[in-house]
C-alpha cells in the first residue's frame, strides 16, 4: 500500500464578514465556517474525490492544503512534513511539488504571452537550465499533454478550451509536481473535451505516479476518476469511501440525494410531484440550498434530511451538543449520520 | 406595425428554414458561421431539444428566433415563420431588403447590411411577438433579472403587459398564482423580494414564472439547469416536465447536458458546426440500441461515462481534435476531421462535399454520407 502524500487533520477555515457599523464596531462579525473541522487523507499515486453542492467548501480544501490560503486550525501534512505554519520561503521549494489546476481555464495563462514563453517562464521559475534543456522540456511537456508544436507561437486567445486547458496542465507539469489539486478541470470544457481531459488526466498519474484530489460536481468524472470520494456538506466531509460505494452503496441520506438527483434528472417516471403528497413535499424541501446563513444545530443536514423527517423528527438531530461525527462503518468507509 | 399576416396557418407552429445567422471576428477578418442553413420545426405542446457543443449554433438560433440577434450582421437570410391563434407571421418580413448577400458557390462570401434599418424593422415586426408569444429563458437567470426591482413587480408588469389582467390586484394574484406553480415557497413573501436575496434555483424559478405567465405559444429556455447545483437541476428539470404537461407550452430547450434533453424533449436536433446533423424523435436518436445514427452523435453519446466504463475504470471513448472552428468551415461533411467511420467508398464526398440531411426512417434524419444513398432510395 502506498504511502500518504497529503494529511489533513481537522482543518478549519474561517471567513469573517463583517458589515454595518454596530458589528464593526462591537468587533462581532458574522463568521463562515467554509471548512469546519475536515480530516482525510491522500496516498501517493491515488485519486481522492471530493463532492458536494456550491458553497460547500471543496474549493477552499484545495486552496488551504497548498497554503494558498492559510487555515484557520487544523494541520496539513505534506509527505511527512507539517506545512500548516511554514513561512512563504519555506514553502517555496516546496510549491514546485503541488500545484494546483484551476476551473478557469485562462487562470495562469497570460494573455499577452505566447505559448512557448508560458511554459518557458513555467520551467525556469524555480531553475536555471540551458537552453537545450528547456527546448527538450518543452517538447516533452506538448508531447505529455498531447500538443501540437505549431501551437507554442499562439497567444491563449487564439487556442481552443481543450488546448487551453492542455497549455494549463503542461505548465503545472512543468515543475515536476507530485501532487495534483485539480479543481473542476473538466467543468469549463466541452463534453467531447472534457472525455479527452479526463483521459490525459488518467494517463498522466499512471506514466507520472502523480496524486489527485480531485474537486469536481460532476459524479459520473469523479466517480471514474477516484479510489476514493469524500463527499461534502456545509464545510465538513459528511461521508466518505470507496468511490464505487459512495456511488452504490451510499450511507448518509446526502449521499443518497446527490447521486439519485443524477438519475431522476434522466428518469422520467420518477417526479416527486406527480405521485402521492408524501413524496411531493419531499420534492419541495429538497429545493432548500446549503447555506451557512441558518445556525446550525446538531447535525447541518437535518433542515434538508429526508430520514430526518421519516424518522419523526428525533431530537438526537438538532441536539446542540450532539453533532454527528465520522464513524467507520466498515473498510475504512466513514459516515457523520446518526442513523448510518 | 405588427408583423404582417399570413395566409394557410396549417403546419408546425415554428418553422425555421435555412436560417444563417452570421457575425463578423474584426481580428480574423472573415465571417463566423455561426448558424449556416438552419431547418427546425417546433409543432404545437412539442418540446424540441437542440443539443450540441459550444459554437455549435444552438443559442444563436434560437436568439435569431426571438429577434434577439444584435450584433453584426447578424441573420442574413432564412425564413421564420411562427403560427399561433390561426395566424400566421413571417419574423423575417421584408427584412431581405436590408441584406445583400454575395454568394460563389453557394457558400456566403459577402454581405452588405444596412443593420440599423434591419433593427428597426425586425423591433416592428418583434413588437408583438417577443414576451408575448415567444417567451424566452436564460442560463444566467440573475442577469436575466432586474436587480433593481422586486421579482413581484416585474411579475405584474409582464402581466399587465400580456394578458388579460389589466387591473393591479388582480395581476398581482395572477403574479402570485404563478409563483405557486414554479414551486416557490410561501410566494406572498417572495413577491416583494430582490432578486439578489434569492437563489440561483429560485430565480430560475421566478424567470420560469415571469415567462410562463405570458402565457406565451413557445417557451425558448436556453441552458436552464446548467450552473445549478445537482440536487436543484434535477428539481429545474421535474418542474419543467410538470409545466410542460400542465400548460402545454411547446419549448425549444436548449442544452448540452444530454439527460435533460433526453428527459424532456419529444425531438430532438443535434447540432454541430452551425448546422443541424441529426433529427428525430427524441427515442430515436438518443436509444443505445440504435445502429443507424450521425457518427457524431455517437461518439458524443460515448464520451460520457456510463455505468460500463465506471465500472470497469476503462478509457472515455473521447473525440478527437476540437469542436469545429465556424470561421474556417470546411467544403465537405463539417465532422469530417474528426470522424472515425468515414469509408473509403465516401471518402471523397466527406471531403469535398456537404451531406444532405437525408432521411433515414420516417421522420428521423441524418446529414451523413453513410446513410445519404439509403435516403435517396
Amino acid at each position: 500500500m502506498n504511502r500518504a502524500i497529503l494529511e489533513v487533520t481537522d482543518l478549519r477555515k474561517h471567513y469573517s464578514q463583517r458589515r454595518g457599523l454596530v458589528s464593526r464596531l462591537t468587533g462581532q462579525g458574522r463568521v463562515i465556517p467554509a471548512v469546519d473541522g475536515v480530516s482525510f487523507y491522500l496516498r501517493e499515486n491515488e485519486t481522492v474525490g471530493l463532492v458536494g453542492e456550491s458553497g460547500c467548501g471543496k474549493t477552499t480544501i484545495g486552496r488551504t492544503v497548498l497554503r494558498l490560503t492559510d487555515p484557520t486550525s487544523g494541520r496539513i501534512v505534506f509527505d511527512g512534513r507539517d506545512i500548516t505554519t511554514l513561512s512563504r520561503a519555506e514553502l517555496r521549494p516546496l510549491r514546485r511539488e503541488m500545484q494546483m489546476i484551476f476551473q478557469d481555464l485562462d487562470a495562469g495563462l497570460n494573455p499577452k504571452m505566447r505559448v512557448l514563453a508560458i511554459l518557458r517562464e513555467a520551467l525556469t521559475v524555480h531553475d536555471r537550465p540551458s537552453d537545450a534543456e528547456i527546448a527538450k522540456r518543452i517538447h516533452e511537456l506538448l508531447e505529455q499533454v498531447n500538443l501540437k508544436d505549431s501551437k507554442l507561437a499562439n497567444f491563449p486567445s487564439e487556442l481552443s478550451g481543450g488546448e487551453k486547458r492542455r497549455v494549463g496542465i503542461a505548465r503545472v507539469l512543468a515543475v515536476r509536481p507530485r501532487l495534483i489539486v485539480a479543481d473542476e478541470p473538466t467543468s469549463a470544457l466541452d463534453i467531447s473535451i472534457q472525455a479527452q481531459v479526463v483521459n490525459l488526466l488518467r494517463d498522466l498519474q499512471k506514466n507520472l505516479g502523480l496524486s489527485y484530489l480531485f474537486i469536481s460536481h460532476d459524479l459520473p468524472v469523479v466517480e471514474l476518476v477516484s479510489q476514493k470520494v469524500a463527499v461534502m456538506y456545509l464545510g465538513r466531509i459528511v461521508e466518505m469511501g470507496l468511490s464505487e460505494k459512495i456511488a452504490h452503496q451510499p450511507r448518509h441520506p446526502y449521499t443518497g440525494i446527490l447521486w439519485s438527483s443524477l438519475a431522476d434528472k434522466q428518469n422520467a417516471e420518477v417526479s416527486p410531484y406527480t405521485g402521492d403528497g408524501a413524496t411531493a413535499e419531499r420534492g419541495r424541501r429538497i429545493w432548500g440550498v446549503s447555506d451557512f446563513e441558518q445556525p446550525v444545530s446538531g447535525c447541518r443536514f437535518a433542515p434538508r434530511c429526508p430520514l430526518y423527517k421519516d424518522k419523526g423528527r428525533p431530537a438526537i438531530c438538532t441536539d446542540p451538543a450532539s453533532e454527528p461525527q465520522l464513524r467507520d462503518v466498515g473498510n475504512g468507509h466513514v459516515v457523520a449520520c446518526h442513523f448510518a | 406595425m405588427d408583423a404582417p399576416v399570413l395566409s394557410g396557418v396549417e403546419g408546425p407552429l415554428l418553422a425555421i428554414e435555412n436560417l444563417r445567422t452570421y457575425f463578423y471576428s474584426r481580428a480574423k477578418r472573415a465571417f463566423i458561421r455561426s448558424v449556416d442553413g438552419v431547418s427546425l420545426g417546433v409543432a404545437r405542446g412539442e418540446t424540441l431539444g437542440i443539443v450540441g457543443e459550444s459554437g455549435s449554433g444552438k443559442s444563436v438560433t434560437a436568439l435569431s428566433a426571438a429577434g434577439l440577434v444584435t450584433a453584426g450582421p447578424g441573420v442574413i437570410s432564412g425564413r421564420i415563420e411562427l403560427r399561433t391563434n390561426g395566424t400566421g407571421y413571417n419574423l423575417l418580413e421584408g427584412l431581405e431588403k436590408y441584406a445583400r448577400v454575395t454568394e460563389q458557390d453557394g457558400r456566403v462570401m459577402a454581405v452588405e447590411k444596412d443593420e440599423r434599418g434591419w433593427r428597426t424593422h425586425s423591433e416592428q415586426l418583434m413588437a408583438g411577438v417577443r414576451g408575448k408569444k415567444i417567451a424566452m429563458i436564460f442560463q444566467n437567470p440573475r442577469s436575466a433579472l432586474n436587480p433593481y426591482s422586486t421579482i413581484g413587480k416585474q411579475l405584474v408588469e409582464t402581466i399587465r403587459l400580456h394578458t388579460n389582467f389589466r387591473g393591479r390586484r388582480e395581476a398581482k394574484e395572477r403574479a402570485i398564482h404563478w409563483l405557486e406553480r414554479v414551486r416557490i415557497d410561501s410566494p406572498r413573501l417572495r413577491f416583494d423580494n430582490f432578486p439578489f436575496g434569492m437563489s440561483g434555483g429560485m430565480c430560475q424559478r421566478a424567470m420560469l414564472a415571469m415567462a410562463l405567465s405570458a402565457e406565451p405559444s413557445l417557451l425558448i429556455a436556453d441552458e436552464p439547469t446548467t450552473g445549478l447545483d445537482a440536487t436543484i437541476q434535477s428539481r429545474v428539470v421535474d418542474l419543467l416536465a410538470e409545466l410542460k404537461a400542465g400548460t402545454g407550452v411547446a419549448t425549444i430547450l436548449i442544452s448540452h447536458d444530454i439527460s435533460v434533453i433526453q428527459r424532456l424533449s419529444d425531438r430532438i436536433a443535434v447540432m454541430y458546426g452551425g448546422t443541424v446533423v441529426e433529427t428525430g424523435r427524441a427515442e430515436e436518436v438518443l436509444a443505445p440500441e440504435v445502429v443507424v445514427r450521425h457518427p457524431y452523435t455517437a461518439a458524443l453519446l460515448a464520451s460520457i461515462p456510463n455505468a460500463e466504463t465506471i465500472r470497469r475504470k476503462s478509457y472515455l471513448q473521447a473525440i478527437e481534435g476540437d469542436v469545429l472552428d465556424t470561421i474556417d468551415v470546411p467544403r465537405g461533411c463539417r465532422f469530417y476531421g474528426r470522424c472515425h467511420r468515414v469509408t473509403d467508398a465516401i471518402r471523397e464526398n466527406c471531403a469535398g462535399l456537404e451531406p444532405p440531411l437525408a432521411e433515414v426512417a420516417p421522420g428521423h434524419k441524418v446529414r451523413c454520407w453513410l446513410y445519404a444513398a439509403a435516403g435517396k432510395a
